[in-house]
């Protein structure tokens, strides 16, 4: 009955979207490949045409993950039950937090193009959001499973409920807050590369105005040059988080 | 358990001296490497005082107008059929990469494939995952054309990395009785795989499979906005125009899909994995502490 149902549902589906097996051999002689190559590497390393907004990239990646991990930090704790403040707080935090993680990355960006206008300003907000809605995710899974121990030692001491979390909890959760942080990083790296398609900044905004142009073998390097760049940084990122945990 | 035990008191020898922490200094320096580049990085974003203190004034501002959502105007425009033909894109994206990804995963995994063959598909499953649905697209749409299908073949081509990279690692945890029970009656490495290992890893394979659709219903509603079908056109061409309460409807009604999907498919995987190993499920937190281990590398205790 579920098999039937799921069978169903498929083959209405793979109506609607046009599903079509053909393209996966017309791909292949697609007279438009031609337009991919060859790739002109001296305008890709041009530094006005490619760098700049490469560069542009990274340091909307940067400061994004610093915000929306400042951020994460105390909304992680209230939307834990061991560090609350009270229900009110975690039920509410929960809830927001819910409804931000439903809104897909780029709907964010988009909207905050048009709130504070086009460019990498717009993006590195649209980024925090974005990292705060997954570093809450993580790290509230880590603050869940810290040891309740120390933190029911401070309030047996009569501590008030900020530095019973900042004595009892922090200590034991940092590491992993600080490896989240670097994963969460290189998240931002790569979605930081679309940005720029809805027009939030960065090396998007060229691949976005070279397609509509059609020079698809500029659009080819660029994105050649722009994994090698994001495979270095993830490797990096990947040692220093091994060290770390 | 532990109460009953009575604490033993080990008085033999003298405690040692814990020995003085020696990284305060690496510690700082690592708060000064962070400092410089995010000093480096708003230098680099043409960011005025009066910019960043009106930005969060701006963004309430068009929050604001969203309410209340014109739900009427946006059901006019078709916005709920958009939003379906988004869950339809996600739904047979990920069938494309659940069929692409599980043969490959065999010849992935450790266990099951030799070395030769191994380290060329789990190089590839690195490379496409290394390569986000969008910029797929971008180079898609000038082959099939803008539309929903163009939509569907990138989140299958790019979900190929995770589920091919999870597949395998389902894989190279199986059980090595029910494999060599096959090779000893004599049957061939095909047998063994879909009679040794497949009855093992479907369950697992199957929720990694809904997980990854839940993943895939929210990239295609961005992938609507280059073009590729969907839910994503309509929010770009209400900001266009401005329209914020339709601009309302669609977020809303975007939210309500992806939580519905969210939940639902979460309980069906809790359903899958109980089923699976009894008792092993139970806890969801385990499931999830499984696939965030998967996910990021990091492995909490």
């Amino acid at each position: 009955m579920a098999a039937a149902l799921v069978v169903a549902y498929t083959v209405m589906a793979g109506r609607t979207v046009g599903f079509d097996l053909s393209t996966f051999w017309q791909v292949w002689s697609n007279p438009l490949w031609e337009k991919f190559w060859p790739v002109p590497w001296d305008w890709v390393l041009d530094r006005h045409n490619v760098l700049d907004p490469l560069v542009e990239t990274f340091q909307i990646a940067i400061v994004a993950t610093l915000i929306g991990c400042g951020l994460a930090l105390p909304v992680a704790f209230a939307m834990s039950p061991l560090t609350a403040p009270n229900r009110v707080v975690l039920v509410v935090s929960r809830s927001i937090m819910n409804v931000v993680r439903a809104v897909p990355d780029l709907f964010w960006a988009k909207l905050l193009v048009t709130a504070v206008g086009i460019g990498a300003f717009a993006g590195s907000w649209a980024l925090s959001v974005f990292s705060l809605a997954v570093m809450v995710k993580l790290f509230s899974e880590t603050v869940d499973g810290a040891d309740p121990r120390p933190l029911e030692a401070a309030r047996a001491a009569g501590g008030r409920h900020m530095p019973v979390v900042r004595t009892g909890v922090l200590p034991t959760v940092l590491p992993e807050y600080v490896a989240y942080g670097l994963y969460v990083f290189e998240l931002n790296i790569r979605a930081s590369v679309v940005l720029g398609l809805v027009g939030a900044g960065g090396i998007g905004r060229v691949v976005e105005a070279q397609r509509q142009y059609f020079r698809f073998d500029r659009v080819l390097g660029v994105l050649v040059l722009v994994f090698v760049v994001v495979f270095v940084i993830e490797q990096v990122s990947v040692a220093v988080r091994k060290r770390l945990v | 358990m532990v109460a009953a035990t009575p604490p033993t008191i080990e008085a033999a020898d003298p405690p040692e001296r814990p020995v003085a922490p020696r990284r305060a200094g690496r510690r700082w320096a690592a708060v000064a490497v962070v400092a410089v580049a995010v000093a480096w990085s708003i230098s680099g974003l043409e960011v005025t005082m009066d910019r960043l203190l009106g930005a969060p004034g701006d963004a309430w501002d068009v929050f604001r107008r969203m309410v209340p959502p014109a739900f009427g105007e946006a059901i006019d425009r078709g916005v709920p059929g958009k939003v379906l033909e988004s869950v339809h894109i996600a739904w047979i994206g990920t069938l494309i990469g659940a069929v692409l990804s599980l043969p490959l995963a065999f010849l992935a995994a450790g266990n099951v494939a030799p070395l030769w063959i191994r380290t060329p598909v789990r190089q590839l499953f690195n490379v496409i995952r290394a390569v986000p649905e969008l910029i797929l697209a971008v180079i898609l749409i000038p082959i099939t054309g803008l539309g929903p299908w163009a939509g569907a073949l990138a989140i299958g081509v790019h979900s190929v990395g995770t589920l091919g990279k999870w597949a395998t690692e389902a894989i190279e945890g199986v059980d090595p009785g029910p494999l060599e029970a096959v090779a000893a009656t004599g049957g061939r490495w095909v047998s063994g795989m879909r009679w040794g290992v497949l009855p093992q890893v479907l369950p697992v394979v199957t929720s990694q499979w809904l997980f990854r659709f839940e993943i895939n219903v929210r990239a295609s509603a961005v992938l609507g906005m280059i073009g590729a079908g969907g839910v994503g056109s309509e929010l770009v061409s209400q900001l266009v125009f401005r329209n914020f309460p339709a601009v309302g409807a669609v977020l809303a009604m975007t939210i309500v899909v992806v939580l519905a999907i969210d939940t639902a498919s979460a309980a069906v995987r809790r359903r899958i994995i109980r089923g699976a190993v009894p008792g092993a499920g139970d806890d969801d937190a385990d499931r999830n502490a499984a696939v965030l281990a998967d996910l990021t590398g990091i492995r909490t205790p």
